[in-house]
C-alpha cells in the first residue's frame, strides 16, 4: 500500500531501535512536548472552512488545515487568560475578520484535545549530507484509545532513493502504511468527528417511495436535527441553536399539512398542535435574539446623537433575555418537554402504524408535484390581486404561500430534474427574500412600538425609537416595489411553463405491490 | 525573481565563500534559493556536502534545462537547493557554441528554473569565456569581490572594459571589497580610491577571516557554524544590501 510518507508505527519501533538497523548516521533530536486543544463550532465551520483553531503553551493559533495535518499559520495570539466564545473575544483584528468569516454567528467550543510527543531525526549519508528527515511522533487523545504512534518520511530533493530505502528497513520492521491522518485519530479519540451539519438533509426519497414512508423519513431526519440543537439550546452557547430548533419544527408542522390525507387527520392535527405549542414557548427568546443581533444594523441607521439612547433599548432586551434564557432553558430540560418530543418520535418510528389513511400509500412523486403545481398557481392567483393597495396581511399571506411552496421544493428536490429546479428555486428565492424583508420590516415596527408602550419613559428613547421606526417603515416600501418586479419574473409565462412541464403529475395512485421504494 | 552571479576573473578573491554564505543568507532572509555551481571544480557543492552531478546530455537548452533541473539536490538548510558542478562543465564553451543564439542560452535554461526560487545564485568560473558571457547576459546583478589589492583592481578594471567592448550593461556589475585587512594601509587607499573610479560599489566590504578558510573543513557555510564573526555579519549586512538594491527589502 502507498504510504504517502507516513508509516503508523507498532509500539516497540522506537527511533532508537531503528538507529540499531541503520547506524549512526541517524542523527535524533530532541523530544518536544506540545498539549493542544481545538476549538471549533456546531457546524465544523473552521474545520470545513480548512483550517484548524487550537490553543497551546499559551498561544492560541489559527492554521490552514492540510489533508488532515496542522499546516501554516494565519493568525496567532497569546492568550490572555480570559475566556473566548466568540471572533470578537479576540484581541487581533486579522484573527477576529478569519474566525468570523469561518464562524458566522456560532459559538467556539473546545472539540478535542491531545498531546503531541514529537522527536525529529536526520539522516546522514557517508559523507554527513542529510538525505532524509523523519518527524515521530506519538499522539494521546482524550479518551481510554491507544495512543497514535507514527512517522513521517520527508525525503529531501534529490535523495529520494534513500528515503524510499530507508521506508523499506521501517516496513521490514514492522511499519504500517497510516489508515487516517493524526488530525483524524484525535477527534475520532475525543468521539467528536466533522461532520457536514445542514438543514436540508438528502431523505433518499425515489418518485414511487409511499407517502407515508416519505414524510416519515422526512420527519424523523428533522427530529434528529433538531434534538441534536438541544443541548446547545440548554447552554445557551449561541443564538443559531435555537434558531435551527425552530427551523425544525416548523418545517416538521409544514410537511405534515402539506401533503394531506398521508396521516390521519387528528393525529396531523395533534402532531402539529405540539410542536406548535413547543415553538411557541421560544418565540420571545428569538426575537430577542434577532433584535440583539441586528444592535449595530439599528445603531447604524440611526445619526450618532440617538446611538445611546437606542442602546437603552437593547440593555432591557439583554436584561429581559436572560430571564427568558434561562425558563427556555429550564423547559427543554423538563420532562414534560422530553415528552412531547419523544410523542412525535414515536409516531413517526419506523414500523410504527398509526391508522391507514387515504393517501398513506400513495406514491409520494406524482403527489407531491400535484401539491407544488396547486401551489404555484395559488401564488401567481394572489399576485395577480396584489397592488400598492393591498393591505400588510396580504402580503404577509403571499410569503406563507412562497414559503409553503419552497418547502415542498427542498423536502422533495431530489424528486425534481436538476436544471429546471435550479432556475425556479432561485426566482422563488429571490422573491421570498423581498418578501422576508417586507415582512420584517412590518413585524419589527410592531414590536418597537409595542417595547415603548410598555416602557412609556424616556423621551430620548422615543425619539431614537420614532426615527428608527421611520426608517423601517420607508425600507417596508422600498421592499414592496421589489416585490412586484421578483413577482413579475415568477409568475411570467416563461417561469409558469417550466413549472407546469416540470411537475405535470401523472395520475395520482398507489404503489404497486413490488415497487421499489 | 532575481538572477545573481558571483564572479571574479581572478581566482582565490572568495569568490565561492560569497556564492555560499550569501546562498545561506538569502535564505534566512526567507527567500527560496538555488545555488548553481557553474565551476567545474566544485569547491561550492563541496562546502555543502553534495556530491558532484550527474552526467547528463547537454545537446541543446531543453536538455540543459532538464538535466539540471535533475540534479536539484536539496541542502541540509531548508529552503537552499543546490546544482552541484560536474567536470563536464568544463566542456559548456563547447556546447554554447554549437547552439543557435549562443550568448543568451543561459537565460533560457534559467528561466525553466525560476518558478520554484525567489533566488537564482551562480558562481562561476574564474575566467571570460562563452559561458562568462552568458552568465553576464543571464544576471540581473554581478557580484565581483574584489581584493583591495593593484593586481585586482586591475583585472576589476579589465572586467569593465570587456563590458563596455561588447555592450553590457556596466551597471549591472556589483563590485565589492572582499578578504580586507584593514590593518594594511594599501587596502585602506584602494578602497578609497577604486569607489570613486567606479560606480556602483556595494557599501559593504568581507573581512579577511580565518573562519572563512574553516569552512572546507566544517563542510557548511560560514554562516551556519559562527553566527557572530565579523565576516559571517558582513555576509549578512551585504545580503541585507543586495536585497534593498533589487527593491526586495529584507
Amino acid at each position: 500500500m502507498e504510504s504517502d510518507g507516513v508509516l503508523q508505527l507498532p509500539d516497540a519501533l522506537t527511533l532508537e531501535r531503528l538507529r540499531e538497523e541503520v547506524g549512526s548516521r541517524l542523527e535524533i533530536h530532541r523530544a518536544e512536548v506540545r498539549r493542544m486543544k481545538f476549538w471549533d463550532t456546531f457546524e465544523w465551520g473552521i474545520w470545513f472552512g480548512g483550517c484548524v483553531l487550537f490553543s497551546s503553551g499559551g498561544v492560541c493559533r489559527l492554521c490552514r488545515r492540510e489533508v488532515g495535518e496542522i499546516g501554516p499559520v494565519i493568525c496567532e495570539e497569546e492568550e490572555s487568560g480570559a475566556k473566548f466564545r466568540f471572533p470578537r473575544d479576540f484581541r487581533a483584528a486579522s484573527m477576529r475578520e478569519k474566525l468570523l468569516e469561518l464562524t458566522g454567528l456560532r459559538a467556539l467550543a473546545p472539540v478535542a484535545s491531545a498531546t503531541f510527543r514529537q522527536r525529529q531525526a536526520d539522516f546522514r549519508n557517508e559523507t554527513g549530507k542529510i538525505v532524509c528527515r523523519f518527524e515521530w511522533a506519538e499522539v494521546a487523545g482524550m479518551k481510554d484509545h491507544h495512543p497514535l504512534r507514527y512517522c513521517r518520511i520527508l525525503p529531501l530533493r534529490g535523495y529520494e532513493a534513500e528515503a524510499a530505502g530507508l521506508e523499506g528497513v521501517l516496513v521490514g520492521l514492522g511499519a504500517e502504511a497510516a489508515t487516517g491522518t493524526p488530525l483524524d485519530f484525535v477527534f475520532r479519540s475525543a468521539g467528536n468527528i466533522p461532520r457536514k451539519y445542514t438543514l436540508q438533509p438528502a431523505f433518499g426519497l425515489g418518485t414511487m417511495t409511499p407517502a407515508r414512508e416519505a414524510i416519515g423519513r422526512i420527519i424523523r431526519a428533522m427530529l434528529a436535527i433538531a434534538r441534536g440543537n438541544e443541548a446547545g439550546i440548554v447552554s445557551d452557547l449561541d443564538t443559531e441553536f435555537l434558531h435551527d430548533y425552530r427551523i425544525c419544527l416548523r418545517k416538521i408542522r409544514s410537511v405534515l399539512s402539506l401533503v394531506k390525507g398521508v396521516y390521519p387527520e387528528d393525529d396531523t392535527l395533534r402532531m402539529r398542535k405540539i410542536l406548535g405549542d413547543l415553538a411557541r414557548e421560544t418565540n420571545r427568546l428569538r426575537d430577542l435574539d434577532v433584535y440583539l443581533l441586528a444592535r449595530d444594523e439599528y445603531s447604524a441607521l440611526l445619526p450618532e446623537v440617538f446611538r445611546a439612547d437606542l442602546g437603552v433599548m437593547f440593555r432591557d432586551f439583554e436584561a429581559e433575555r436572560a430571564g427568558v434564557v434561562r425558563k427556555v432553558s429550564a423547559r427543554l430540560r423538563s420532562p414534560a418537554w422530553r415528552e412531547a418530543i419523544e410523542e412525535v418520535e414515536r409516531f413517526v418510528a419506523e414500523g410504527a402504524s398509526p391508522l391507514p389513511s387515504h393517501a398513506s400509500n400513495f406514491a409520494v412523486g406524482p403527489l407531491v408535484f400535484r401539491r407544488i403545481s396547486k401551489r404555484y398557481r395559488k401564488i401567481c392567483d394572489i399576485a395577480d390581486k396584489l397592488g400598492p393597495e393591498t393591505p400588510d396581511e396580504g402580503v404577509h399571506r403571499l410569503r406563507i404561500e412562497c414559503k409553503k411552496l419552497r418547502y415542498l421544493m427542498e423536502f422533495f428536490g431530489e424528486l425534481i430534474p436538476g436544471e429546471e429546479s435550479e432556475v425556479m428555486e432561485k426566482q422563488l428565492r429571490r422573491l421570498q427574500n423581498r418578501l422576508g424583508g417586507f415582512n420584517d420590516c412590518s413585524v419589527q415596527q410592531r414590536f418597537l412600538l409595542d417595547y415603548w408602550s410598555h416602557r412609556k419613559s424616556g423621551l430620548d428613547v422615543a425619539l431614537a425609537l420614532g426615527g428608527l421606526v421611520s426608517i423601517l417603515h420607508l425600507r417596508q416600501q422600498q421592499h414592496r416595489v421589489r416585490i412586484h418586479k421578483a413577482l413579475d419574473a415568477f409568475c411570467c409565462a416563461a417561469t409558469a411553463s417550466t413549472f407546469k412541464q416540470t411537475f405535470k403529475p401523472p395520475a395520482v395512485g398507489m404503489v404497486p405491490e413490488n415497487a421499489a421504494p | 525573481m532575481n538572477i545573481l552571479s558571483s564572479y571574479s576573473i581572478k581566482g582565490g578573491v572568495g569568490k565561492t565563500a560569497l556564492a555560499v554564505n550569501l546562498a545561506y543568507a538569502l535564505r534566512e532572509a526567507g527567500r527560496r534559493t538555488l545555488l548553481v555551481d557553474l565551476d567545474p571544480q566544485g569547491a561550492a557543492a563541496f562546502y555543502f556536502r553534495v556530491d558532484s552531478a550527474e552526467k547528463f546530455k547537454m545537446g541543446n537548452a531543453r536538455a540543459l534545462t532538464d538535466g539540471l533541473r535533475r540534479n536539484i539536490r536539496e541542502s541540509d538548510f531548508p529552503g537552499l537547493d543546490i546544482i552541484p558542478s560536474n567536470l563536464a562543465y568544463r566542456h559548456f564553451d563547447i556546447l554554447l557554441h554549437s547552439m543557435e543564439k549562443r550568448r543568451k542560452q543561459l537565460r533560457s535554461v534559467l528561466d525553466g528554473l525560476k518558478s520554484d526560487y525567489d533566488v537564482i545564485l551562480m558562481d562561476c568560473p574564474p575566467n571570460i569565456t562563452l559561458l562568462s558571457e552568458n552568465v553576464f547576459r543571464a544576471s540581473d546583478g554581478i557580484l565581483v569581490p574584489v581584493i583591495p589589492t593593484v593586481l585586482s583592481r586591475r583585472t576589476f578594471g579589465q572586467l569593465v572594459g570587456f563590458f563596455r567592448d561588447k555592450g553590457l550593461p556596466t551597471e549591472i556589475l556589483r563590485p565589492f571589497f572582499s578578504m580586507v585587512q584593514r590593518q594594511n594601509r594599501m587596502h585602506r587607499e584602494i578602497m578609497e580610491e577604486l569607489p570613486v573610479e567606479h560606480v556602483g560599489f556595494l557599501k559593504t566590504a568581507i573581512p579577511f577571516s580565518v573562519d572563512v578558510e574553516k569552512m572546507g573543513v566544517q563542510r557548511m557555510p560560514l554562516l551556519a557554524y559562527s553566527h557572530a564573526c565579523a565576516a559571517a555579519l558582513a555576509y549578512r549586512t551585504l545580503c541585507d544590501e543586495i536585497l534593498a538594491q533589487s527593491n526586495t527589502p529584507p
